[in-house]
Order: C-alpha cells, then sequence, then structure tokens
C-alpha cells in the first residue's frame, strides 16, 4: 500500500504563518504524530504543510505512570507527561530525517523552566534544521513549566521575551484553554514577541471508574482532546482572531476537511490535525483533501480566502 | 519497522463460543499473509464515532489461502461489548504492529491464561512446523471458558494441560500450579528441561508465571497488553516500564523478556 498523498489541485493552498511558509494549512498537534516517522507508511509526510514534534526538553523526560489514557465520549484523555528522549535525540534521530524527506518542521520546545525553554532552542540553533518554533506553555500533564507558565499573563510575557532573544525564526506560542480568558494571554504572547499563536492544547479533564472508585488515570488528570472539544475551540480561535495581529494556528478535534475549513473561517490561518491520527492515520492528508474538495466545491480560489472569513 | 498497513477488512463470521467469548473471523488478505506469531491488529469498526480510538486485538490464528484472519475476544469494555452485533461489514484493520514470540529453543511450555490462549496459538503452529517439542497450559475460569482447548489439541494431536477456577475440567484452580509441575518434570515428551517459556494472560499470572521462569532459570516472554491510543509507536500512551526504561508495548513489543519488565 502507498502512502496517501494530496489530490492534484488548482486551489492555491499555502499559507503563510507568521513567517513560516507552509504549501498547504495542514500540520499535526504535537505529540500525536511523534516527528512523522511512524505515520510515514500511511502518509506521504512531506506533503504536509509541516510537522510539529513531539515536545522536547533539554534532557529526557520519563513522563507519567501508567495508565496514561482514558477514552471518553467523543474524546479521550491523556497524561503522557512530555515524555521524550531529550533534544539532542530528536535532532541527531528526527530532524535530520524530516530534512532528508523534505519536511517542513515546527519543533515543540517544552520546559521545566525558563531557562530550559531558552537552552532547547540554543541548542536547535546550532543546527539548521528548524523551520519553527512551537513554544509549549500549555501542557497540563507536568507539575513544573507547561501550563503552571501559561495561564499567567506576566510569564508568558517573560518567557516568550527569552524565547525571542534565543532565535529570529517564526516562533508559535501554544496556548492552554485552561484560563478564564484566552485573549489576556494570547495578547502577553504577542507582546512577548510571538509570531503566530497556536490554541488550543488539551482542556483538563477527569475520568473515573465507578466499580474500583479510581481515576482512570494514574495522575489522576488528563488533558481532553478530540471531536468533543471542537466547539470550545472554535471559540477560542474566533475571540484571539479578534483580540491579536498574529497569525492563528488553529486545532482542536479536527477530524476532516470540513472542520478545518471551520477553524479557518474562525479566523485561523493554519490548522492542526491532531487526536484523529489515532483512529485514522490518514487524517491529516484527508483532511488536505476536504479542504480541497471544499474550495472547489465552493468557488474558493486561495484559501486564504477563508482565514477569518465568517459572516 | 516492518511495513503496516491499514487494510479495508470484512467480518466473515463472529460467533459466539463461550461465556462473553467469541470468535471473529475476519477477511483481510493482506495481514493474512505477513501476520506472525504474537503480533497483533489495531482495528476500526464503523459507526462508533463516539469511540475514537480503535482497539488493538491478537490475532489468534490466520489462513492464507482464505485471506483471513480470526480474533478470539472478551466482552470485558464499552466495544467489546458492543461487538457480538456485528455479524457482518467492513472494518479496518491497521497491522501486522509489534514485535514476535522467540522460536529460538529446543523445548518450550506455552502458558495461557482467558483469552491468553489466542495470542500463543500461532507460535506453537510455528513450534509444530519446526518440529520443536512443547507443551501448552490453558488455565480459565470454568470449562466453558477453555474455548481454545479444542484447537490446540487439534494441532498437538493430544490434550493441553487444563486449569479450571472451579474445577470443572481438568486440575482445580489457578494454572500456576501445572506450570509449577511441568517446569520441575520437564517436557512432556522426552522430561528435558524446557529451555522457553511464553506466557500471556492476566498480569499477575505472567508476574507468577515469570517469578517461576526465572527461578527454574528458563528465558520466559511475556505479551504485555496496554491502554493504547495510535498503536503504531507514535503517541507514547502504551507504555510498559521496564530495566530499559519506559517501552511502547505496541511496537517495542507486545512481546516483553520477563525479566526486563518492571512488574
Amino acid at each position: 500500500m502507498n502512502a496517501a498523498v494530496p489530490s492534484t489541485t488548482d486551489v492555491k493552498l499555502a499559507v503563510n504563518l507568521g513567517g513560516l511558509h507552509m504549501k498547504n494549512p495542514v500540520t499535526v498537534a504535537s505529540g500525536t504524530f511523534a516527528a512523522g516517522r511512524e505515520y510515514s507508511d500511511f502518509v506521504a509526510v512531506e506533503t504536509l504543510g509541516a510537522v510539529t514534534t513531539k515536545g522536547v526538553s533539554l534532557k529526557g523526560w520519563e513522563g507519567n505512570a501508567s495508565p496514561r489514557i482514558a477514552e471518553t465520549p467523543s474524546g479521550m484523555l491523556n497524561s503522557i507527561g512530555l515524555q521524550n528522549p531529550g533534544v539532542k535525540h530528536l535532532i541527531d534521530h528526527d530532524l535530520t530525517w524530516l530534512r532528508d524527506i523534505g519536511a517542513t518542521s515546527i519543533v515543540n520546545v517544552s520546559g521545566h523552566s525558563f531557562d530550559e525553554y531558552v537552552q532547547v532552542i540554543n541548542a536547535l540553533e546550532a543546527t539548521d534544521l528548524v523551520d519553527a518554533y512551537e513554544i509549549n506553555i500549555s501542557c497540563p500533564n507536568v507539575d513544573a513549566g507547561g501550563m503552571t507558565i501559561g495561564t499567567d499573563p506576566a510569564s508568558v510575557r517573560e518567557v516568550i521575551s527569552m524565547c525571542r532573544e534565543a532565535t529570529s525564526k517564526p516562533m508559535i506560542v501554544k496556548l492552554t484553554p485552561n484560563v478564564t480568558d484566552i485573549t489576556e494571554i494570547a495578547r502577553a504572547a504577542v507582546d512577548g514577541g510571538a509570531n503566530a499563536i497556536s490554541l488550543i492544547n488539551t482542556l483538563l479533564g477527569m475520568a473515573i471508574d465507578a466499580y474500583r472508585r479510581k481515576p482512570q488515570l494514574a495522575r489522576a488528570v488528563g488533558g481532553l482532546s478530540g471531536p468533543a472539544v471542537k466547539p470550545v475551540a472554535l471559540r477560542m480561535v474566533w475571540e484571539v482572531h479578534k483580540a491579536v495581529d498574529v497569525p492563528l494556528l488553529g486545532m482542536g478535534g479536527i477530524a476532516n476537511g470540513i472542520d478545518a475549513i471551520e477553524f479557518m473561517l474562525a479566523g485561523a490561518t493554519a490548522i492542526a490535525v491532531g487526536t484523529a491520527n489515532f483512529n485514522n492515520p490518514t487524517a491529516t492528508v484527508d483532511v488536505i483533501n476536504g479542504i480541497i474538495e471544499y474550495c472547489e466545491q465552493q468557488g474558493v480560489k486561495d484559501v486564504n480566502e477563508l482565514i477569518g472569513a465568517l459572516q | 519497522m516492518s511495513h503496516l498497513v491499514n487494510e479495508k477488512a470484512r467480518i466473515l463470521t463472529n460467533e459466539n463460543v463461550g461465556p462473553r467469548l467469541h470468535l471473529m473471523v475476519i477477511e483481510s488478505p493482506i495481514i493474512a499473509k505477513s501476520i506472525q506469531p504474537g503480533q497483533f491488529v489495531h482495528v476500526k469498526f464503523p459507526d462508533l464515532e463516539a469511540h475514537i480510538l480503535r482497539r488493538p486485538f491478537s490475532v489468534y490464528g490466520h489462513n492464507e489461502k482464505s485471506g483471513t484472519i480470526d480474533i478470539l475476544y472478551q466482552e470485558v469494555g464499552s466495544v467489546t461489548r458492543l461487538m457480538p452485533s456485528m455479524q457482518s461489514g467492513e472494518i479496518e484493520l491497521i497491522g501486522p504492529i509489534g514485535n514476535t514470540w522467540s522460536t529460538d529453543c529446543t523445548r518450550a511450555l506455552l502458558v495461557g491464561g482467558g483469552v491468553g490462549a489466542a495470542p500463543l496459538f500461532m507460535l506453537a503452529e510455528t513450534l509444530k512446523h519446526a518440529g520443536t517439542p512443547f507443551d501448552v497450559i490453558l488455565g480459565a475460569q470454568t470449562k466453558d471458558a477453555l474455548v481454545a482447548r479444542d484447537r490446540y489439541k487439534a494441532l498437538m494431536e493430544r490434550e493441553p494441560c487444563c486449569a479450571t477456577d472451579d474445577g470443572s475440567y481438568g486440575s482445580p484452580g489457578f494454572c500456576t500450579s501445572l506450570v509449577e509441575e511441568r517446569l520441575s518434570q520437564g517436557c512432556i515428551e522426552d522430561g528435558a528441561p524446557y529451555d522457553f517459556l511464553a506466557v500471556c494472560g492476566p498480569e499477575p499470572l505472567m508476574r507468577i508465571v515469570a517469578d517461576m521462569g526465572a527461578k527454574a532459570g528458563v528465558r520466559t516472554q511475556v505479551s504485555m497488553e496496554k491502554r493504547m491510543a495510535c498503536g503504531i509507536g507514535a503517541c507514547l500512551s502504551c507504555v510498559v516500564d521496564t530495566v530499559d526504561g519506559k517501552k511502547r508495548s505496541c511496537i517495542d513489543g507486545p512481546i516483553f523478556e520477563a525479566n526486563k519488565v518492571v512488574w
């Protein structure tokens, strides 16, 4: 079986996400696609707008105890805890592979501390293997770093400013939805120097086994994703689009082309396919083809016409 | 990494074979040709949109000529409880996933608890084909639940050693006492000691048998099953704690050396 590739079309698909040129608006949500190699039997990874890699820290992280996931109605909870083998492994093993196949790479950067984010970027800046960064200040599954930073505007401004000084490459900041006012956080990220905003990370949730009287996840709580979160994600993309001038990378429950179009209409310049990859390993290419089909049907000549075109 | 496919497959039959136990035969010619002992398939069923995750199933048997694979499953969760009503229809299988049982042995003892008998059957076929002497111990709650007994008996041309929790067939109690007996007496065919122990079943059973194997100095492999999302090594949901760190049960496993597992 050959890996799936997007259909040929006259529709102009290329977008510019804060300085990152993407051949089409579709990337993947960090953590759902590793660095793409595992999916390469199913989709031609280099045909995606970009591959967003699994969150990386300076040294390897072991992640959380098991069970790490639970299925919930039209969604799932995860509590992986940013397990990763560290930035050196990512560079040597994955980013070189992505470059060799001609893929566009967005590297998701994580840290326990402000300094660690900068150290990870420094390690990556020493290579020419990164097309853009996504700064993860929104993981709900770690005790330090992650969401603890991303819920406080002053912390967001500070850590993003530090990252900004470390790189001149396009920098996307990934926001958590677990806040009262996401526009306040988005503005702080832009003040710190973000070129683009990605949203949403997962919603903090919980699942319980009534018969065992225990949480289903070892860490009790985890991040909710999948179609169940799409309405929340759309609302937040719409709000942030009105609040800031930088382009948005929208995600949350996107499983087909129409879902993607909805995010673009709400204000997203590009979109990420996440949890849908687990159920459908060709979801990324299916979404690109769904976007093409919509545009051809609707007489849309350039996907950029759709961004924020909600009436 | 082996080449994976997402094969459009078809349910041919799906019959009740014991208490909450069912045998599904699936037309899946590509996977039927390539599946190896111990590997599994990751299944997407139609019309279950609220269940967004696939479900992994070990493969109980395969027939290259008819292009079919067999899945022996037990109703335990939200999806397996819906499966008995699926008497036909199209499904999708990602496979063949994972590593395989070792066959590098001279005398093997296979221990299957409950539906854990299923992923060992293709190993038994391979050993039989290679002329390697092996014995099989099957455990279940009741006689009715010993659903793999006939298939093993037909292959081996003799009875597997059986134990039932309620004593309704074979040795009463857990099958672990049979494991102890066999490890002390050696291979039924010639009394020579085993040099390989393959175990699949509930984790407490695998742990006990792994300890017995370690005490007897016999190489032991176990088949681990964890909650899984992608099934192809990307999501890190299904990790197993090992002395070498966390390993993915989907593609680093599902077969692990028992002495590497941190239980």
